[in-house]
């Protein structure tokens, strides 16, 4: 379980993510919304590479923001990029081992973790290969093998099925949907994949311009109607309900 | 008029100290113009030109030559330097700026140092300095002298400084003012968005080269005569100096990098009276630029892109 | 490259065959070079050899890790000097003299290295630049020790007939011999070098290079792993500063100007800047290249500064891994061309198009 409290980022006079509390209760949970709303942020704040100006975040108990960056990963916090990194020169065995090797997890484990991660998500390449030579899809199941290889306790997935097409997204949401069970970690999913997220994810978080919109069992959370408004705009008239208030020089807040 | 002659500064008389204030002055307004091209430049092209004193004492050489071994006209064989400043600056970042377009600011500022070995070279190779034969090319306005607060000061000085202060309120004005200038300042802050506007990329870079080559150019000439010996390896170096200078302005305050090439003119000037320290003057630019470099990059920052080759 | 990567059986043939090269390359440089080439030949190749060995460890900064030094010969002037000065005021065997010079070298790189790793490539290149010029003042001003007192161990007596050079091991004080044990340490430090790229280090360092988030994000603690790069590099120029203090015997000042970081990074560059054969490329240029044109060819060598720059456009713009992996694949398609060529001329009509 996470427990985000009154979280707010603030950089550059924007606000990218601005109060926001909101509990991860476990399982794989979605986090959604239009770009720009604040998931690759608050994702980011996570990882700790950047400083939210105030707020908490408690990770099954843990305070999060009080451990260095780098030791989160050996706490059990994994995640992948948008843009896909993982490291070309190195083989698909040292990609995946490479967490387990700063993480303190011992040698003897090492090549049995490796092996069943690799085995987990479905890659079937040699792992002695070089990861440069590898199409887009195997990269991608690389760097989630990273991300579930030892004792992971909280999985951040960041747009993972950017860029696949159909076939793969289904193989990609059975992998996805699993790691809670097998690997015993909580997942947290951005992606605006509507039926990836629905797949997987038993609850949904929404951020739209830094706040919370909404927040709850997946299906409930796709029908509400804030949701859709953020997503696809509000309707004309209120649009120019809207444009006539702001007009007289009163700040038009988006209708909550 | 209230004397200071009385007044000692750590053990060294004021009477003494304002001939090297004087010079500190005069350099450090080189430094300052030379910084306020540096920083242009960046700005507008993402290119940190090391290459900035290399042209200048090439051009300086030049202009040496035109002097000493033809009939040219001496105004014309200064010029030459100023000129020869611009064209190099506009040739290369012309030719090879789109080639580096796309990469890194690390990667551009390499290029220049390819330049600049391969003016060393040219330099070396054509102009070899050795032994007591010493170039020296001295301004005709520094036969004229001044004296000011009771110290004496030569026309060429008070231009250095004048310039850096004029060049500073002009470029600030320009920037702020002109077409060109706006352009400038919306490409230092957002490459790819500024092109999609429209915004013709190419001209306004060209401007940047050409001007930032024109100073160039006016601080080799200055340099040469203000060291009192065309060095050529030295006046390259002294591109640190103006470096320190930009880098004190955070490579993007105008004012402030002008108040840095003067503080760094200044503290390697005035030391030289200081026998304990007097030695290690030269450093002094050296140091100013690392204490520069390490508050810039006071912020622990994680670089979320790859690194390019 | 040291990436061991492929099915068992082609690592297997993989190492076995580098290895052959090295071994090849070694045997070479230890036996048949003395016996067919002398006296300045040694000199000069003794010094590729030590400019080698910076250069690898920038290779190691830049190749590896993805951080720029313009100050490795400084560094190596600092190897130079405590080397120097330690030999005049103790009398220790030089394998020991060696280490110590690796060991405050490799210090004084950290020390400066330390507040220097959070900046930015093009910030850290600059300070790296900008503390080699301080350095170089200072080492200008204070002059490498002769045999005198005090810290800087110089005297500024006039009678220098009394000074001794810095000496050199018992068993290598010929030129021929200390080039030999000069080859040979030089390969211990490559060794040291590739075996940290072969294990955990090496890994760290390409995942920093490749991207610092993802690197932070598999719980690599970049701060270490830089400075562990940074005091590798120290170490071993620190160590080949102690050999090219015996080499010349009187150091001066003179003998490191600031150009000279620039152009042995642009021979980096230029020989491959991502493998460690790329180094002793890059030392040959910047050391053998000279004395081919000075002593030999009668060619001014500010020429080469000329060359240089132009091979470090070059190498920034078109092949950014060197000519270690250019000219292989350049003459390959040198070889393509010339059997395409032949088959025309002998196979007449019937070769396809």
């Amino acid at each position: 379980m996470i427990e985000v409290e009154g979280l707010t980022v603030r950089f550059a006079g924007v606000t990218p993510i601005d109060d926001v509390t909101v509990v991860f209760p476990g399982g794989t949970c979605g986090l959604i919304g239009p770009n720009g709303a604040g998931k690759t942020t608050f994702f980011n704040v996570l990882s700790g590479f950047v400083k939210p100006a105030t707020g908490s975040i408690r990770a099954y108990g843990d305070d999060l923001l009080k451990m260095v960056d780098y030791r989160r990963a050996r706490w059990g916090l994994r995640r992948t990029f948008q843009t896909e990194m993982a490291i070309e020169q190195l083989s698909v065995f040292d990609n995946v081992a490479m967490i387990h090797e700063h993480s303190g997890a011992g040698r003897a484990s090492r090549k049995a973790d490796v092996a069943s991660a690799i085995d987990y998500v479905g890659l079937e390449v040699p792992p002695a290969v070089k990861v440069g030579g590898l199409g887009a899809r195997d990269r991608r199941l690389v760097e989630i093998a990273r991300a579930v290889v030892g004792a992971p306790k909280v999985v951040l997935l960041d747009e993972p099925a950017a860029g696949l097409p159909d076939e793969e997204t289904e193989h990609l949401s059975r992998v996805i949907k699993g790691i809670p069970e097998k690997f015993g970690a909580l997942v947290i999913l951005v992606d605006h994949d509507m039926s990836l997220v629905q797949a997987c994810c038993t609850t949904t978080a929404v951020l739209d311009f830094g706040k919370l919109i909404a927040t709850g069992a997946t299906a409930d959370v796709l029908r509400d109607e804030n949701v859709m408004r953020a997503y696809l705009g509000t309707e004309d008239v209120e649009v120019a309900e809207d444009v006539e208030v702001a007009g007289d020089g009163e700040t038009s807040e988006a209708v909550p | 008029m209230i004397s200071f002659a009385t007044t000692t500064i750590f053990g060294v008389d004021w009477i003494f100290l304002k001939p090297y204030i004087v010079v500190g002055l005069a350099l450090g307004g080189v430094y300052a113009l030379s910084g306020v091209g540096v920083v242009v430049l960046y700005q507008a092209t993402g290119v940190l030109n090391l290459a900035f004193g290399a042209i200048g004492a090439a051009g300086a050489l030049i202009s040496y030559y035109l002097v000493n071994h033809t009939s040219t006209p001496h105004w014309i064989a200064y010029l030459a330097c100023v000129v020869f400043g611009a064209i190099v600056n506009v040739v290369y970042g012309m030719v090879l700026g789109p080639a580096f377009a796309g990469r890194d600011p690390l990667v551009k500022m390499m290029g220049t140092l390819g330049l600049a070995l391969i003016l060393l070279g040219v330099m070396a190779w054509r102009a070899p300095a050795g032994g007591a034969f010493v170039r020296v090319l001295q301004l005709p306005t520094s036969n004229h002298r001044y004296t000011v607060f009771g110290a004496t000061v030569n026309l060429t000085q008070i231009l250095a400084l004048v310039f850096a202060l004029v060049l500073t309120v002009g470029t600030t004005a320009f920037l702020r003012f002109t077409k060109i200038g706006t352009a400038m300042r919306a490409l230092a802050s957002d490459r790819e968005i500024t092109a999609t506007l429209g915004v013709p990329v190419r001209r306004v870079e060209l401007a940047a080269w050409l001007g930032s080559g024109i100073v160039c150019g006016a601080a080799g000439l200055l340099l040469a005569d203000l060291f009192t010996s065309l060095d050529y390896t030295a006046l390259t170096f002294l591109v640190i100096s103006s470096l320190a200078a930009a880098l004190i302005g955070r490579l993007q305050s105008l004012w402030v990098t002008l108040l840095g090439g003067l503080a760094v003119g200044l503290a390697q000037a005035v030391a030289t009276p200081y026998s304990s320290i007097s030695a290690y003057r030269t450093a002094a630019p050296f140091v100013l630029a690392i204490i520069a470099l390490l508050y810039l990059g006071r912020h622990r920052t994680v670089t979320l892109s790859r690194t390019a080759g | 490259m040291l990436g061991l990567t492929g099915s068992p059986a082609e690592l297997a043939r993989g190492v076995i065959g580098r290895s052959a090269i090295i071994v090849a390359f070694l045997g070479v440089a230890l036996f048949v070079v003395p016996a067919v080439l002398g006296g300045d030949w040694i000199k000069t190749l003794t010094a590729v050899a030590i400019y080698a060995v910076v250069a690898a460890g920038l290779v190691t900064l830049y190749g590896r890790v993805g951080m720029i030094s313009l100050g490795q010969i400084a560094l190596l002037a600092i190897g130079t000097w405590t080397a120097t000065r330690i030999s005049y005021a103790a009398d220790l065997p030089f394998p020991i003299l060696l280490l110590v010079t690796g060991a405050i070298t490799c210090g004084v790189g950290v020390l400066i290295g330390l507040p220097a790793l959070r900046l930015s490539g093009l910030y850290l290149a600059l300070i790296t630049l900008m503390a080699a010029g301080a350095v170089n003042v200072v080492l200008t001003t204070i002059n490498f020790p002769n045999g005198g007192h005090g810290f800087t161990g110089r005297t500024s007596t006039r009678d220098l007939s009394g000074l001794q050079p810095v000496g050199r091991p018992g068993i290598a004080g010929g030129d021929t011999a200390y080039y030999r044990y000069t080859i040979v340490v030089c390969a211990l430090m490559f060794l040291l070098i590739a075996a940290h790229f072969a294990s955990k280090p090496g890994r760290a360092w390409a995942s920093i290079r490749e991207s610092e988030p993802a690197a932070l994000a598999t719980g690599v603690n970049i701060v270490r792993y830089k400075l562990w790069a940074f005091a590798l590099a120290s170490f071993t120029t620190g160590v080949a500063g102690g050999l090219l203090a015996a080499q010349l015997g009187q150091p001066t000042a003179f003998g490191f100007p600031t150009q000279d970081s620039l152009t042995l990074l642009a021979a980096a560059l230029i020989g491959g800047i991502y493998s460690l054969w790329g180094a002793v490329i890059a030392g040959a240029f910047s050391q053998l290249a000279p004395f081919l044109f000075q002593a030999q060819w009668g060619i001014d060598p500010n020429f080469l500064l000329i060359i240089f720059g132009v091979g470090l456009l070059q190498v920034l713009l078109t092949a950014p891994r060197g000519i270690v992996v250019q000219m292989p694949k350049d003459i390959a398609n040198l070889g393509k061309l010339g059997a395409h060529l032949f088959r025309k001329v002998t196979g007449g009509s019937r070769s396809p198009e």
